[in-house]
């Protein structure tokens, strides 16, 4: 028999590193000769989209388009330590380095169009395009290319660092502010557990990310998909299958991670309130997006067959047994 | 030291091998097609998939020597010369279908031959299609998006 | 920045743009560690160990005369410290005289082919005298269990009080208590760990490998090399997947090791084997949880205790069951807590990062400390969490209050919408 449950999850989750360690991303914009502009961090592009993300946070500062950011991150010899790609960290604390090194880098650019345009003032200038003009005469303007030309041999560079706000916990009490931001998540399941079989199938879900503000809503939405998927492969799918130190399912043949058949056509909803610290609001994601999403399959299993599993995987065998 | 006649991405080769080498050794020392990527080597995750013959192969699993006079389609052999990407690429870049990247190519080559032989595929379909390649970025939702769209991006009559 | 700055029109923030890193993605062109050839270059293999725990002695002997084989490292070529590790220092680049789990790296052979170190592998001759293990943390927290390292093998305990529970739990009138336990899983990130060092003319040693935080690999490099950190580059090309699972040190500093002692480039690249025993797990956690609330469902109290695995090497452990303890209560506003968490070391596979770190285990156990609450109750799962969630303005269980961006309630209700709970639906049966 075939038998249905729905189930809920729902959790908060602090960014960062935490109990007041330094947590400090380190960020250098610098003007290109072409008038693009250059942002170097150390920060890791492992598939989560830091790179995009970041360059779309250059480009908003500087008013410039993407394609005008060159992002080079991969190499210690010429990017600074921008701390490591974990902790949800990266949009928020490099995020903001990135953004106050190229806010940074705007104001000396326009300080050098005030010089270059022999203005008195840099009020009522605005920035756009790669072009400084005077907002109320837009042709009286300087482009970043003509600026650029005159530091060719010693480009205009800022570096800027941020520093995310943790203290640390008292010792006997626990008692402090570990983390900041935090971010929440919601996730309802619905699944269908094979009683024959202990097979569960997800067969529904919808997963609602609290993002603060989303810097690209397709790779939110992706990186909620990814957790999704790997929420479920913990609580029902993955098993080592240790034995006295061993890993005897040490291979995809038998340590089994979800397929595009196990994984259901997901709602996604994306909730923002902007957090003010942030880089135009938004908090870090990359965790939270999985952590509802095992629990939920674990409550909607109890609501479909009456028996409550308190050890996860949540294996057929571990549904047979609970059945019996 | 055997020698061997195939196809690859439409040009011909005639290649010397050893005889214990496999084919996915073969298009990425031999022929220095690095799109091919080896992500378990015993063709459970589909990485090193590639399209031989029409069918799609773990090329992990497949030996060098059988793939005489085959006709084989690596991830290379999608782009056209002027660089416009296959519409299955495209759709993947549009809809967010790739993260790390490292499954992509195989991916996209699953998918390609999934709609050579279905072009309009229902989702459930697609799902079967890439079953046998892992992803552990995306949840594949993005991934099936995309496939949809190449589907009516190929019918209304891309390559 | 304000609020109001933030509604600013945006042109770029908030837009769906082409994933940058994309095009070379779909085409194949990416370059990842595992793509890099040099001319004159090397393989690298690890010998690892077999045994969870064990003193070793170790015989390259045989394994030298393999043809092809151009250097074998072992311990005693390690130039600078032979340790590495992101908390404490306690991994050692190659065992010296013990092996504390299953896959501790022994010697690195590197060869002109990958059969020749493949083949003197096998002739290397490890005598392994074998020491008791441990492989439950519960165990390993008793008197008299065997000692993974010399400190014994609690590596931690955070503690959270807060009101009384005691006094509290009487208050209650329901009371939840359960015991939950989560099992240890693998990144399984796609990309298998691979990479490339060389020494370039200025004795500079790159070490080109996906990692999570280059910055962090440079200085355990230089450490291990003896060398100042400047004199290590590390070049990040891209990477196919992480999680967690690229935060400790695989092969980078064999790689530098081997550059270094042959003076050719090296290459080593895991198979998926290897990459399943060469990096951290996600700790496996047994939570001890007592949740209580009164008639109107409101929590009152809440004691847990955790006992977090960390295998034979701290990595993250620390903070990992730092985060547990911090997030035990999930989200939601309870005045009296007690939580005892634990880092453990045993001889299983070393537990690290992991998407989540700690904070992704105990929902398993609050979440259905909820349910269960709410069946005693009579409450559906919605109502009780809609009751005690965080809102603006809430203080945690570590006195931290949360002062803006608290969308608990919006998450809920869309989930709501969709999965109706409140209506009291429950699941059917078909056939």
């Amino acid at each position: 028999m075939k038998k249905r449950g729905k189930g809920v999850g729902i959790i908060f989750y602090g960014t960062g590193y935490g109990n007041g360690f330094p947590d400090i991303s380190k960020a250098e914009a610098e003007l290109q000769d072409d008038g693009k502009v250059a942002i170097y961090v150390g920060a890791t592009e492992v598939g989560q989209g830091a790179k995009t993300v970041m360059t779309q946070i250059a480009a908003e500062a500087l008013g410039l388009k993407v394609e005008d950011i060159i992002f080079i991150n991969e190499d210690t010899m010429v990017t600074p330590d921008s701390g490591t790609a974990a902790a949800s960290r990266q949009s928020y604390n490099t995020g903001n380095a990135i953004k106050k090194a190229a806010e940074a880098l705007k104001a000396l650019i326009v300080d050098k169009a005030v010089d270059k345009m022999k203005l008195n003032t840099n009020i009522g200038l605005k920035v756009e395009n790669g072009n400084v003009f005077v907002k109320t005469f837009p042709s009286r303007k300087i482009s970043f290319k003509e600026i650029a030309e005159d530091y060719k041999e010693n480009p205009l560079k800022v570096e800027e660092e941020f520093i995310a706000q943790t203290t640390e916990m008292d010792e006997e009490t626990g008692q402090g502010a570990p983390y900041w931001p935090y971010t929440f998540s919601a996730c309802g399941v619905e699944i269908e557990v094979d009683t024959e079989t202990g097979i569960v199938e997800v067969i529904d879900g919808v997963l609602a990310q609290d993002v603060g503000k989303a810097l690209n809503p397709k790779l939110v939405e992706g990186q909620m998909e990814g957790g999704f998927a790997m929420g479920m492969g913990y609580g029902i799918f993955e098993n080592l299958n240790l034995k006295k130190g061993k890993m005897k399912n040490n291979s995809f043949t038998n340590y089994i991670i979800p397929t595009a058949l196990d994984m259901p056509d997901i709602k996604n909803v994306i909730v923002e309130d902007p957090e003010s610290t942030a880089p135009y609001g938004a908090k870090g994601i990359g965790e939270p997006v999985m952590i509802p999403v095992a629990p939920a399959i674990l409550n909607a299993i109890h609501d479909a067959i009456g028996v409550r599993i308190t050890e996860t995987p949540v294996t057929p065998d571990k549904i047979l047994k609970a059945l019996k | 030291m055997k020698e061997i006649n195939l196809t690859v991405n439409g040009k011909k080769h005639r290649i010397k091998i050893d005889e214990n080498m496999r084919l996915i050794d073969l298009l990425r020392e031999k022929l220095n097609l690095l799109g091919t990527k080896e992500g378990c080597g015993e063709g459970e995750c589909g990485a090193c998939s590639i399209i031989m013959d029409g069918e799609v192969v773990t090329s992990c699993l497949v030996m060098a020597f059988q793939a005489e006079s085959a006709d084989i389609i690596t991830i290379e052999g999608l782009e056209k010369e002027d660089g416009t990407l296959h519409p299955i690429q495209q759709a993947f870049l549009d809809e967010g279908a790739t993260q790390c990247g490292f499954c992509t190519p195989g991916m996209i080559l699953s998918a390609k031959a999934l709609l050579d032989k279905n072009p309009r595929p229902t989702r459930v379909e697609i799902k079967e299609g890439i079953s046998g390649n892992l992803c552990r970025c995306t949840g594949y939702n993005k991934i099936v998006d995309a496939i949809e769209k190449a589907a009516i991006l190929l019918e209304k009559g891309g390559n | 920045m304000k609020k109001e700055e933030i509604k600013l029109k945006l042109n770029v923030v908030g837009k769906n743009i082409i994933r940058v890193d994309g095009l070379s993605k779909v085409t194949g062109r990416a370059v990842y560690p595992q793509d890099i050839y040099m001319d004159n270059m090397l393989y690298g293999k690890t010998l690892r160990s077999d045994k969870p725990h064990a003193n070793i002695k170790v015989d390259i002997s045989e394994g030298e005369k393999v043809e092809g084989v151009v250097k074998i490292l072992t311990a005693k070529d390690v130039p600078g410290h032979n340790y590495h590790g992101v908390l404490f220092k306690d991994h050692e680049v190659l065992c010296e005289t013990r092996v504390r789990r299953i896959g501790d790296p022994i010697a690195f052979i590197v060869a002109e082919t990958e059969e020749a170190a493949e083949e003197a592998m096998d002739k290397i001759n490890v005598e392994y005298e074998e020491l008791d293990g441990v492989f439950d943390p519960i165990e390993a927290m008793k008197k008299g269990a065997p000692k993974v390292h010399e400190d014994g093998n609690i590596v931690y305990h955070y503690k959270i009080r807060k009101g009384n529970v005691e006094d509290a739990f009487k208050e209650c009138d329901v009371i939840a208590e359960t015991e939950y336990k989560t099992h240890m899983v693998e990144h399984a990130f796609l990309q298998p760990e691979a990479g490339i060092a060389y020494v370039d003319d200025d004795g500079m040693i790159i070490v080109v490998a996906s990692t999570q935080y280059p910055h962090f690999d440079q200085l355990e490099v230089a450490e291990a090399m003896g060398i100042p950190t400047e004199k290590v580059r590390i070049i990040n090309p891209a990477v196919g997947g992480a999680f967690g699972g690229r935060e400790d040190i695989t092969l980078q500093i064999h790689l530098a090791m081997a550059a270094k002692a042959t003076g050719r480039p090296v290459k080593c690249t895991y198979s998926r084997e290897e990459s399943f025993v060469a990096h951290c797990k996600r700790h496996p956690m047994v939570m001890k949880c007592k949740t209580g609330a009164d008639k109107n469902g409101k929590l009152l109290a809440m004691e847990a205790e955790i006992v977090g695995d960390t295998g034979a090497y701290a990595s993250w452990a620390i903070n990992v069951l730092r985060k547990a303890g911090v997030h035990i209560t999930g989200p939601y506003e309870i005045p009296n807590v007690k939580v005892d968490s634990y880092a453990v070391y045993t001889n299983n596979p070393f537990a690290g990062a992991m998407r989540g770190f700690g904070a992704t285990q105990v929902p398993i156990a609050h979440e259905q400390q909820m349910d269960i609450l709410a069946e005693k109750l009579d409450m559906d799962p919605m109502t009780i969490r809609m009751k005690n969630m965080f809102k603006l303005g809430s203080e945690t269980a570590t006195g931290q209050i949360l002062e803006e961006s608290v969308p608990l309630d919006r998450c809920i209700q869309e989930v709501e919408k969709v999965m109706n709970f409140t209506q009291g639906k429950k699941g059917g049966e078909r056939e």
